[in-house]
């Protein structure tokens, strides 16, 4: 029967407006921006519900819309940092968009790592590429409450030396004492003054050799990545409950209608994007 | 004692409700197909049909449909709201397969995120069903535990009486009782039977099909290969189900002002799915077919405890390579 349906407030459809207030470009191909919301009611709405881990939809009218994670810590809730590669229709019109422009932004959607459980643990992020955004928003939520955490390392890799995202930012970790930085490129991808290691991101983890005691490991990268990667935290020791990954999945309306996010029955945009790799393990692998 | 509505006092409730600001909707013919679309007088309609070619889904969740309008002026976008159509309406002689299609859909359109385009409709809009006096071979709701004469997703349900005379009326809802109150004048006290519905043999045994899609080996067998070799990825099956809700997202103007639009989609496009590394979680038509059947009879339920399909049998009748979830499901009971 149809008495006790409610009706919605509001269009749910209807995404925010953003003013593109800093950009700069990572790596051939790949762009941070900087947004600020226009409406001080959409800001409210995300300072109270942003967690890390959680994704949105960045879009430029007239073009659509694109689903990337929030790249910047909860801890930092003033604006949205996102980073994307442009390779198509909208992220082409996002990378033409210029300081000042307003594009447009719906979400954050999805569930968060659940950080307030890593409070006094070891934390381990292990990262491919141009999945670095995701994890570095939860990196940089811990660092912002670096007390709070136990030894902290990072593992970051990438084809080739200009590939590696937020180089300013893996200098500022490299500098600091509180958190061990291990750096790698693919074999062939090494700059004549590349000073860090070379090899791909599961044979250098384990080089690496990370207890698993007391630890939380944080991985994201290419689908190749975290298969080996997740053979190698095995190695070491590492329970599959004790490691975290997020999934991205081509989605369109981001809160669990348009149907095509679904890995086996579960709907990333909505019981994700954020799992553990024993959630991961038992979704049909050929769905993936 | 049972009320009865005498079909040759239809044109009067048509009138009646019209007045009454009810645009009232029931199945037609048009050219080449039929479907439900709106009627002005009792002649409009047309009851002949076993169903008709189109399901109930189009009036509550339209092939093509603008969400809001956005004007760009000089550092300045204006994002303006499209609110569904409003006003209150009646759907007279739905099937029973195409109304509890409806109520399949509700939780999904408003688990923690409401879609009002949907739901704006679903209150706006009062459903009456005629219970099924005949079927084809296509028909499959008592496979899907649902009956012709179900009142899932009905405010009204009619029954028809003898040589097409009338329907005897019961009232399920508030909305239903509302709505034929305005035509209560109409109405003649009887003792006349109803005729029977239609028998509506079993197709599969559900349950056992069922337990072969929640077992995780079945997820690669060669069956999904063997049983879709034919599929052609028309969508057919999709845009003529009662239930199927996916849909894509599009903008429709230029870069100063414009529409964007939901638009119906379906999971048997390679493009549904695809990334934009050009990596695709569903990249075969037996992977697509798959997720459409584990989708409708393993996924949904899990989320709302209700089968994505309400057996309607438009997926057969309609497919173009006579493929279907009948066939697949016998399969299954076969298997």
């Amino acid at each position: 029967m149809t008495e006790n349906i409610q009706i919605a407030q509001q269009n749910i459809y209807k995404p925010a407006i953003m003013k593109i207030v800093d950009r700069h470009d990572e790596a051939p191909g790949v762009r941070t921006m900087r947004l600020e919301f226009q409406n001080p009611a959409d800001h409210e709405l995300f300072k109270k519900t942003f967690r890390t881990g959680m994704f949105g939809l960045y879009g430029v009218y007239g073009e659509g819309e694109s689903t990337f994670c929030v790249a910047s810590p909860e801890t930092r809730n003033e604006y949205i940092e996102c980073t994307f590669r442009q390779s198509g229709r909208v992220t082409s019109a996002l990378a033409n968009a210029d300081i000042g422009d307003l594009v447009t932004f719906r979400g954050p959607y999805g569930n968060r790592f659940p950080i307030e459980e890593f409070h006094g643990k070891n934390l381990l992020f292990i990262s491919g590429g141009i999945a670095l955004p995701p994890t570095r928003s939860v990196i940089w939520s811990c660092l912002d409450q670096r007390e709070k955490f136990g030894k902290v390392t990072i593992v970051y890799g990438a084809r080739t030396v200009a590939d590696l995202v937020y180089k300013h930012e893996l200098e500022e970790w490299e500098k600091r004492t509180d958190v061990d930085l291990v750096l790698t490129v693919d074999p062939g991808g090494e700059s004549p003054d590349w000073k860090h290691r070379v090899g791909f991101v599961p044979t250098v983890l384990e080089e690496a050799a990370p207890s698993p005691d007391n630890c939380i490991a944080v991985i994201c990268g290419p689908p190749i990545m975290i298969k080996f990667t997740l053979i190698s935290l095995k190695k070491l020791g590492f329970d599959e409950a004790n490691v975290y990954t997020t999934l991205e999945n081509r989605m369109k309306c981001g809160v669990g209608k348009c149907g095509r996010c679904n890995v086996g029955s579960v709907y990333v945009c909505k019981e994700g994007p954020v799992f553990t790799a024993a959630e991961v393990s038992r979704m049909p692998a050929a769905d993936l | 004692m049972t009320r009865i509505l005498f079909s040759d006092k239809l044109d009067n409730c048509v009138a009646k409700w019209r007045s009454a600001g009810l645009a009232v909707i029931g199945p037609v013919q048009e050219e080449a197909i039929s479907r439900y679309a709106a009627v002005e007088k009792g002649t409009d309609f047309d009851f002949g049909t076993v169903l008709p070619d189109r399901s109930l889904k189009e009036l509550f969740f339209p092939q093509t449909e603008p969400m809001l309008r956005y004007t760009i002026k000089k550092n300045e976008i204006d994002t303006a709201d499209f609110t569904p159509p409003q006003g209150k309406r009646i759907i007279f002689g739905a099937r029973a397969c195409d109304a509890s299609g409806l109520e399949i859909d509700d939780p999904l359109f408003g688990w923690d995120y409401k879609d009002e385009f949907w739901f704006q409709r679903r209150n706006e809009s009062v459903i009456v069903t005629i219970a099924c006096t005949k079927a084809d071979d296509f028909c499959m709701c008592t496979s899907l535990k649902l009956e012709p004469d179900s009142t899932k997703g009905a405010d009204v349900l009619l029954r028809p009486i003898d040589k097409n005379k009338g329907w005897l009326v019961e009232e399920l809802t508030d909305r239903g009782r509302e709505a034929f109150a305005l035509i209560s004048e109409y109405l003649q006290e009887s003792s006349e039977p109803a005729l029977p519905t239609v028998v509506v043999p079993e197709k599969f045994n559900l349950d056992a099909c069922v337990t072969w899609l929640k077992n995780p080996e079945n997820f690669e067998s060669k069956f999904w290969k063997e049983i879709s070799m034919r599929c052609i990825g028309c969508a057919s099956c999709t845009y003529l189900c009662p239930t199927c809700h996916c849909f894509d997202i599009q903008d429709e103007g230029d870069t100063y002002s414009g529409i964007r639009r939901k638009n119906w989609d379906s999971c048997s496009f390679a493009l549904f799915t695809m990334h934009t590394s050009g990596h695709n979680p569903r990249s075969t038509q037996s992977a697509r077919w798959r997720q459409r059947i584990m989708h409708k009879f393993n996924y949904f339920p899990g989320k709302f405890t209700v089968n994505s399909c309400s057996g309607c049998g438009r997926c057969s009748r309609q497919c173009p390579v006579d493929m279907g979830i009948t066939e697949t499901l016998q399969a299954i009971s076969n298997l």
